[in-house]
């Protein structure tokens, strides 16, 4: 990650330590429902921006792979996961508004053993992708980034509401 | 229409190459886009290709079911009620699609284009974003994305009917209906008088392919856009 000399930390950083800090205090205290919501939706934007930037880097345009840039995408998506993001499901947060209307299921909190079972997964796999991408092969980076995509996908499938 | 001495029965050529082919690929690009849509990951990518692979392929099925051979036309097989009646009542006669079966193709091909077109705009909140997904705004395209998800069901229900259908020709009516569409031939009965179709027209067959390709080349490098977006917004 690019270190900005002036303030001696970049907006990215910023934004993540503001994030995890905000995802720290919720693991306290969820807050309202509105809130829970909203720092997901928030959380899984900032996620899916990055592993949009990885996709463009290792898969769609591999001429324009830059490591710093890649290794700060796993870091944010490494941060988020870990971050304790099921704390942001509360009861009742299968209902309510946030940036916009949430699409969690009231399956989430029936089918929690398979729920943690994927959290466990996309932990697993943002640990592993941020550590290929410090080794900086892209084959290795590829097939991580593909793991942890298939752990998204999974608990899509599983607990998100069609539009 | 060649005579089979030996089995007593006529050899009617059915069906030509360019539709043989175009059903058999088709049968293979759209089981291998369920797979790799189900099990996501890298797969998601191999979705997308395979994807424009069965737009492609049904863009070619539209021109060739206008100007094809004529069992492959749109104008010869689309059913109508006195068709189905006379169908269900034993008293149809003819080659090709059936008015049953004209009702599957059709239906096949209505969702099979549906989900080819919403997959266009599709976005799957991970890192897949159809060709077109920058062409309109995120709250569009995830309703779309909801909507291609949705057609995948009612496509498995009238793919298990086809199929169905084909097993209750061959074990209750003893009518084998794979076999023609490998072949191209269809046993008919001696006295049955069908003739065969025309052998295909090779420039016909190649400008089909040609303009099905180009428009699937210009869809996948952001061409032909305004148009779809303005049929996506309607």
């Amino acid at each position: 990650m690019s270190i900005n000399l002036a303030f001696g930390i970049t907006m990215q950083l910023k934004y993540l330590l503001a994030l995890i800090l905000m995802l720290s205090f919720f693991k306290v205290s969820a807050g309202t429902v509105e809130d829970q919501i909203k720092i997901r939706q928030s959380a899984y934007s900032l996620m899916g921006w990055n592993t949009t930037k990885i996709k463009s880097q290792i898969i769609d345009h591999p001429e324009t792979y830059n490591k710093d840039q890649v290794i700060a995408a796993t870091e944010v998506i490494f941060a988020i996961a870990n971050s304790g993001l099921l704390d942001l499901y509360g009861a009742g947060t299968h209902q309510g508004t946030g940036w916009k209307s949430t699409r969690l299921k009231l399956d989430y909190f029936q089918k929690q053993e398979e729920v943690k079972e994927i959290d466990a997964r996309l932990v697993k796999a943002s640990i592993e992708l941020k550590a290929s991408a410090n080794l900086g092969d892209l084959a290795v980076i590829k097939e991580q980034f593909g793991k942890l995509g298939a752990a998204c996908k999974s608990c899509h499938d599983l607990i998100r509401i069609r539009d | 229409m060649e005579k089979n001495k030996g089995c007593n029965v006529n050899l009617c050529k059915v069906w030509d190459w360019p539709l043989r082919m175009f059903h058999w690929l088709l049968v293979i690009s759209v089981s291998a886009c369920y797979i790799t849509g189900l099990l996501g990951g890298l797969l998601t990518d191999w979705h997308g290709l395979l994807g424009a692979m069965v737009m492609g392929l049904l863009l070619f099925r539209i021109i060739w079911g206008l100007i094809g051979s004529s069992t492959a036309r749109f104008i010869n097989f689309i059913p109508t009620f006195s068709s189905i009646r006379a169908y269900l009542s034993g008293h149809w006669q003819g080659v090709g699609h059936n008015p049953l079966g004209s009702l599957a193709v059709i239906a096949i091909l209505v969702t099979l284009l549906s989900l080819a077109v919403t997959g266009l705009f599709a976005n799957d909140d991970i890192a897949f974003e159809g060709p077109l997904f920058h062409s309109i705004e995120k709250g569009l395209s995830d309703k779309l994305s909801g909507w291609h998800i949705w057609l995948v069901t009612p496509l498995l229900v009238i793919i298990a009917l086809h199929v169905s259908a084909l097993l209750f020709y061959l074990i209750v009516k003893k009518t084998n209906l794979i076999v023609p569409m490998l072949t191209g031939n269809k046993r008919l009965p001696v006295n049955d008088i069908t003739p065969s179709i025309d052998s295909v027209n090779k420039l016909r067959c190649l400008a089909s392919i040609v303009v099905a390709m180009a428009f699937v080349v210009a869809i996948w490098n952001d061409g032909f856009t305004g148009y779809l977006v303005l049929l996506a917004k309607m």
